[in-house]
């Protein structure tokens, strides 16, 4: 039998609010290995902060079990288990210096105050902060707060580090250098972490795997690439990135994992089915992402497309560009099907291409690979 | 031409502008000097004749210290015999009596306002409305259902036991104590309210139980506050004379009950000096008490 780090088997969290329960966390299950980055992704009351600090030892699941490196930790205190916080406000304590702050998780194991003092040292120089040892938290700015709070927890060498939104107060540009320093202290320290954000970007960057949570449940738990690419409902195709979705019926499925799909205007496409689709036949929506949409008179080789067509290939229907963006790096155009949706659609600025080409009302094919769509319960 | 003048214009509208605006600063300037004046004329006027050279209020003829060496030296005019021992006296029962229900009133006000604010538990919310209570009633009316509230459990002690209890140090103290702990209890209870409660999870979460995360974490963090309750609650308790003059029996004199008693007689220019250095006593515990509580503040 494999032992995770952390196991949630069956959580459920309710809530009293103005006597009436509010259920935050609903059968959430997870298996989360040894050293893996872990993410809970998902809008804000969503019930990952919750579930952190079910974890934590917190809040006491009102069913469930969370288990830590195979123990059961029902009835263990938070200050008994063998995780630590890095919270969203750094939570360092004010009257404290910064060295004081990260001696304190030592001193309260026994460690004693000069081999505290040693690690204290050891532990700032490993977030890249020596020297201000000697200083009080609020002297310091928003971004070595931060990286105070990871030393401090780090400090006291948990089986599993929990981050609620570390990165969250921070602007822009730090965040996003955080997240490289992060993921290779993460990758350096080899420690489970489990990182609570909102934010689908910070954790498609960092995680090994991604858990994105709704409404209290645990939605799809899959590798970044597997959540991007095949989302398995239409809240994480949503949430994850920008999507366009299609309505259609579902004919049929075949063995490989694909179904055909009637669109409004009668023309039959297919695509990935879901792994979760529940549904056997009728009403589903196609996903599909907007950079994995091309334009025949733009791009690629649209000679080639037909004999691709008959193979079922590709997938290949008639548009017409209702408005086109400059956004950068891309070009983002809304294109009109013949159901009448509107698609938008994102092809790469490159030098070769003039990406200004194609006129507003001009007709011409948008084609994309079947594996590319995906099929998913209305 | 038209730019010219449309030049002057703006330009006489501004100078207009200008003044108004220069008037408003005034009349802002002017409108908190009329208030404290008010405020503060009459304690000004006191601290002014407890320095005056003449003993009639009527004019101020000069400076002299010499009423507050008259009280240090049991003379009161020229008519009557002053008793420096006994205003000592008083007044070290004020230190007595204010020392006392300081320490009580601030660590039961101090219990409370904990409870209040980490606690979860059925009549929480009357209980910190009831808080509030000893703050806004009269103060007479407190004087007098402690007043009656004494005479009743001492009538019953006195029958059950044989045993009568008299009114004493026991009773200003058992007084004092009441009101303080609402003061006590407000403030500490603000600056737990400012404490994020994250500190106390982020202690837990360090490996602290709740014992040494309240020694370590929360008691250093709400101790300005507490000292900042104390305080307030020593100077109350110093300041006031209507609970104290209904519940004090024989001898237990407190200074403001004793300066009661020499204006019984007359105003004279020693009681002006006992009330100014009460009134320096005072503020200087309050300074204090508000110093803590604006430092604390900005730490947290």
């Amino acid at each position: 039998m494999t032992t995770y780090d952390v196991e949630l088997i069956d959580i459920v969290k309710d809530f009293e609010s103005g006597g009436k329960p509010v259920r935050a966390v609903d059968h959430v299950s997870a298996q989360i290995a040894d050293g893996e980055f872990f993410a809970l992704l998902g809008p804000s009351g969503c019930g990952k902060t919750t579930t952190l600090r079910l974890i934590a030892g917190f809040e006491q699941p009102t069913a469930g079990k969370v288990l830590i490196r195979g123990l059961a930790m029902e009835g263990i205190p938070a200050y008994h288990r063998p995780v630590n916080t890095v919270f969203q406000d750094y939570a360092l304590f004010p009257h404290l210096t910064v060295e004081q702050n990260i001696m304190f998780g030592l001193q309260m194991e026994g460690v004693n105050k000069k081999e505290a003092r040693k690690r204290a040292s050891e532990s700032l120089d490993m977030v890249r902060l020596p020297d201000v040892g000697a200083r009080k938290p609020h002297q310091l700015s928003g971004g070595q707060q931060q990286r105070v709070a990871l030393a401090r927890a780090l400090v006291k060498k948990p089986a599993v580090l929990l981050l609620d939104e570390p990165l969250g107060a921070l602007d822009l540009k730090l965040r996003v250098n955080m997240q490289y320093e992060l993921k290779a202290l993460q990758r350096d320290v080899g420690i489970t972490f489990i990182y609570v954000t909102h934010d689908q970007e910070e954790a498609i960057t960092m995680a090994d795997r991604i858990a994105v949570m709704n409404e209290g449940k645990m939605l799809q738990i899959g590798s970044p690439r597997e959540i991007y690419e095949h989302p398995d409902t239409h809240f994480v195709a949503d949430f994850i990135g920008e999507t366009n979705f299609i309505a259609g019926a579902l004919l049929d499925q075949d063995a490989d994992g694909f179904g055909r799909v009637r669109l409004a205007d009668e023309s039959v496409i297919k695509a990935q089915l879901s792994q979760t689709l529940r549904s056997a036949g009728g009403a589903v929506t196609v996903a599909i992402r907007p950079e994995r949409i091309g334009i025949s008179t733009l791009q690629q080789r649209p000679e080639a497309l037909g004999t691709d067509v008959d193979s079922g290939e590709i997938t290949l229907l008639d548009a017409l560009l209702v408005d086109s963006q400059y956004i950068g790096t891309d070009t983002r155009y809304t294109v009109r099907i013949g159901d009448e949706s509107d698609l938008v659609v994102r092809v790469q600025n490159t030098s070769e291409r003039d990406n200004s080409a194609i006129a507003v009302g001009q007709p011409f094919k948008i084609f994309w690979r079947p594996s590319s769509a995906t099929v998913l319960d209305r | 031409m038209s730019v010219s003048s449309e030049l002057l214009i703006n330009e006489g509208s501004m100078r207009r502008n200008r003044a108004v605006r220069r008037f408003g600063q005034i009349g802002l300037w002017l409108n908190p000097v009329f208030a404290y004046f008010f405020l503060w004329a009459p304690i000004v006027i006191l601290v002014l004749f407890s320095f005056n050279d003449s003993r009639s209020v009527a004019s101020f003829t000069g400076f002299t210290l010499k009423w507050y060496n008259n009280i240090l030296n049991n003379v009161m005019g020229a008519e009557r015999a002053f008793s420096t021992e006994i205003m000592l006296n008083a007044f070290r029962n004020s230190l007595f009596v204010g020392t006392v229900a300081t320490a009580i009133a601030t660590a039961l006000g101090a219990m409370i306002a904990l409870a209040l604010a980490r606690g979860n538990f059925p009549g929480k919310k009357l209980i910190d409305g009831l808080l509030f209570l000893p703050v806004v009633i009269p103060e007479i009316t407190q004087a007098i259902s402690l007043a009656i509230f004494f005479k009743v459990a001492f009538d019953w002690i006195a029958t059950i036991s044989g045993e009568r209890i008299f009114p004493g140090f026991h009773t200003i103290i058992m007084a004092h104590v009441t009101f303080n702990i609402s003061f006590v209890a407000i403030v500490v209870r603000a600056r737990l309210a400012d404490m994020d409660p994250q500190l106390e999870e982020a202690a837990n979460d360090l490996g602290a139980n709740p014992w040494r995360t309240f020694w370590r974490i929360t008691f250093p963090l709400v101790l300005p506050g507490v000292v900042s309750g104390a305080l307030l609650a020593f100077t109350l308790s110093l300041d006031d004379f209507v609970i104290t003059f209904f519940t004090s029996g024989v001898g237990t004199s407190t200074l403001p009950v004793f300066v009661y008693g020499l204006l019984k007689l007359t105003v004279t220019p020693e009681v002006n000096a006992i009330s100014t250095i009460m009134m320096v006593l005072s503020t200087l515990l309050i300074g204090i008490s508000l110093v803590l509580q604006a430092r604390s503040a900005s730490r947290v």
